[in-house]
């Protein structure tokens, strides 16, 4: 009996082999590509989140409290928020951002758009145009603001020797409260100009060039193929620009506001960043200062939110 | 608990040790690390080290560098020199960020617009304690003045500095002026600037750019008429006809194309000066070391500051202390270095202001004893040293020590006078009503 059983029982013990299958992986396919672009991105949230999530949040907490900036924590509530709608300065300052913007940013657009026409034709030495009129962008603006103060100076500065040179009188630049605003925009378009020259550039070399063809085919002039072809295909990069320059025309006037006039004559170049900053590190009012640059983010975000609206976002559906 | 290096780190203990030195880094971040114990003293500074080919300023580097290798060679906490430029120690925002992170400097430098802002935030240490009361009164009154409270010292002064006015010899010969001519009230100031001024030369060049050395520039001429920010007693004191008539007389200057709007050959008075840019102007003591050094063979003149009809004459007396941090490291070791530097009766103290005073730099020394000592080591010789020591620094009144909103506005008051031309009147009511309204909530030591 054991004799006749004992195959049986061996092969009941052990069970016929399974074909072989490759080793299962732990996460399917869609996982691992979800794992992998998270660990890419990471570093740059942690980034986003240290440098501008943390701060932003604690920015807002801190416009509820008075700080003296030597450790001492009130809590104030909306009371920095009521002094701010309570502060001439504050509203002067905002009127005087809104100026700022409101001159910059289409003659930046213009000019720009402008000098990408220029410098996309075939004209002879036009690379080196396009080096000249980049070059400002990459200078810091706090040099660009020591230049610019020698080049405006009343008496000896060059731009004032160019006026006098053609039998016309000298204006004082940053002197006059009547002007400094419009020097400072002026310096501004300067240096950004060459920035957004190379963006429009590169918006005007994805046209086809067929479309042109077809076009002077047609009998279309330069007016005519500028106003069907190159503005209607150009939006989605002047909307880049039209909002990217509102920003910087908001944020990015501080260095030149503060090499070139501190905020003088007057108070008539004192932007709402420069008066931030000032109240923040000039007169140590960080929770007042908090509280206006809530404010001024807040109208950045509102402002973002009408050129989305007026431009449709750069699309060109219409959004139907 | 050991770990077995064959078969790696465990995970928990990794991420707690990962945490631990994330926290680290966080509070390193937040400059709380500054709080920790041990660690040499930060001394902030607009002076050294630095390598210049100015020998003005490598002369002031050196004083503060053999300052503190002298500290360092007698004392068990050290001093590290930080040294930061002077547009962004005096007007940037390094050093009040570094407050409010709590990474202050030990001991740094202060004027006197700084003092209540720093006083009452309970930065400054009181220095008395560490001080010979033989130097406490050993101090100009006025010098100490401004940098005490309650009768305690917070704040040890290392210069002072009277204002003038300069002017280019060479440019008032060409007008056919001579030192008869040099002006003695606000009227004869104007009239020989209207007789200097060119297209490219400004008659008067002073301050136009608005910030504390705008006003301090300014309060002299407040002060001649009889006029104050503040009185006695701290009672706000603006709406008067001489803060009106000081306001009025530069913005007459401007006014009139004998001030500039800008200052020439950016604000560099020796370069403007050379350039025959500018014929007078109107600036301290410290100018009388750059001419010395850059340009010692430049004939210039110097004069007190005219007074108005019925005033009296006075001078601003500015200058820079040192301060020893409460809240940094080792207060009590940085309170002890600046009473050693600056606060004693000991010979080597002396001799070490007074060649801060007339060696290193051009200053009037803020002490009887070290002024009389540099006086006889022959200091103030030189006809300039001279005359601001003997003429212009008696009628001195130390710059005050108001608040930014103080600061503020009157700052405003003078640009809008001054460059906006707004009324003299209106803008005097608008500085009295806003420093009338701080007065009343303000909390803090005595504003003057």
């Amino acid at each position: 009996m054991s004799d006749l059983a004992a195959p049986e029982r061996t092969a009941s013990a052990a069970p016929a082999a399974r074909p072989k299958e490759p080793p299962q992986p732990r996460l399917s396919r869609k996982h691992r590509e979800w794992l992998a672009a998270a660990l890419f991105l990471l570093p740059d949230c942690i980034g986003l989140l240290v440098f501008v999530g943390i701060p932003m949040v604690l920015s807002v907490v801190l416009s509820f409290f008075q700080v003296s900036g030597f450790g001492s924590y009130e809590w104030v509530g909306l009371g920095n928020y009521e002094r701010m709608l309570g502060d001439p300065l504050f509203w002067d300052s905002m009127k005087i951002t809104g100026i700022y913007v409101l001159v910059l940013v289409p003659v930046l657009f213009v000019v720009s758009l402008g000098l990408g026409l220029l410098v996309k034709q075939n004209l002879p030495g036009v690379s080196i145009f396009r080096t000249i009129f980049f070059l400002p962008y990459v200078i810091s603006l706090v040099v660009v603001g020591l230049l610019w103060k020698f080049m405006l100076d009343e008496q000896i500065g060059v731009v004032n020797k160019a006026f006098r040179s053609v039998g016309l009188e000298g204006e004082s630049w940053l002197g006059d409260p009547d002007i400094a605003l419009y020097s400072i925009i002026a310096v501004f378009i300067w240096v950004m100009m060459g920035y957004y020259m190379i963006i429009f550039l590169a918006g005007l070399q994805e046209i086809p060039r067929e479309y042109y063809e077809a076009a002077r085919i047609d009998g279309a002039g330069p007016w005519t193929q500028f106003r069907t072809i190159t503005w209607p295909l150009l939006r989605p990069t002047s909307f880049f620009v039209l909002l990217m320059s509102t920003v910087a025309a908001i944020t990015g006037g501080f260095e030149l506001v503060f090499v070139l006039t501190e905020g003088g004559p007057a108070n008539s170049t004192s932007l709402a960043i420069f008066y931030i900053y000032q109240q923040a590190f000039v007169f140590g009012e960080y929770g007042y200062s908090a509280a206006m640059g809530t404010a001024l983010v807040l109208a950045m975000v509102l402002v973002s939110g009408v050129i989305f609206k007026i431009t449709k976002g750069g699309r060109f559906d219409d959004g139907d | 608990m050991t770990v077995d290096s064959t078969r790696g780190v465990p995970r928990r203990r990794v991420l707690a040790g990962g945490a631990a030195a994330a926290g680290t880094a966080a509070l390193a971040g937040c400059g709380l690390q500054a709080k920790a114990e041990g660690g040499p003293m930060q001394f902030w500074n607009f002076y050294a080290p630095q390598r210049s080919d100015d020998p003005a300023l490598a002369a002031q580097s050196k004083w503060f560098t053999d300052l503190v290798a002298k500290w360092n060679a007698s004392h068990k906490t050290k001093i590290e020199l930080l040294y930061l430029p002077p547009p962004i120690y005096q007007t940037g925002s390094k050093l009040p960020t570094a407050f409010a992170a709590g990474s202050g400097p030990d001991i740094f430098l202060a004027s006197p617009g700084d003092f209540l802002r720093y006083y009452n935030g309970g930065i400054l240490m009181d220095l008395t304690p560490h001080m010979d009361k033989a130097a406490v009164k050993d101090y100009y009154k006025d010098a100490l003045a401004s940098r005490m409270v309650d009768g305690k010292v917070y704040a040890l002064p290392m210069e002072v500095e009277p204002l003038a006015m300069y002017y280019d010899v060479s440019a008032w010969e060409k007008a056919k002026l001579s030192e008869g001519d040099i002006p003695t009230t606000w009227d004869q100031l104007l009239d020989v600037g209207a007789k200097l001024k060119s297209p490219t030369r400004a008659g008067i060049v002073t301050e136009t750019k608005p910030g504390y050395l705008q006003n301090f520039l300014w309060y002299p001429w407040m002060w001649q008429g009889g006029g104050d920010v503040l009185d006695e007693k701290g009672r706000p004191s603006v709406d008067t006809k001489a803060v009106r008539q000081a306001l009025q007389l530069w913005q007459d200057a401007v006014r009139l194309g004998i001030t500039p709007r800008v200052p020439p050959a950016a604000n560099d008075l020796i370069a403007a000066f050379r350039g025959g840019n500018a014929a007078m102007w109107q600036s301290g003591i410290w100018q009388v070391s750059s001419f010395r050094a850059f340009a010692p063979k430049f004939e210039y003149g110097l004069f007190k500051l005219p007074t108005p009809p019925g005033g009296t004459y006075k001078t601003a007396l500015g200058g820079w202390s040192f301060c020893a941090n409460a809240k940094g490291r080792h207060p009590e070791a940085a309170a002890e270095f600046c009473a050693w530097a600056l606060g004693t009766m000991e010979e080597e103290c002396l001799d070490r202001m007074v060649d801060w005073c007339v060696k290193a730099k051009s200053d009037i020394a803020p002490r009887k004893s070290v002024l009389e000592r540099a006086t006889r080591a022959g200091g103030y010789d030189q006809w300039a040293m001279k005359y601001f020591k003997d003429e212009v620094f008696p009628g001195g009144r130390a710059e005050p020590r108001y608040p930014p909103v103080i600061y503020k506005a009157m700052s405003d008051a003078l640009q809008g006078a001054m460059l906006a031309g707004r009324s003299v009147d209106s803008e005097t009511s608008r500085a009295a009503q806003s420093v009338e309204a701080y007065v009343k909530s303000y909390k803090g030591a005595k504003l003057v």
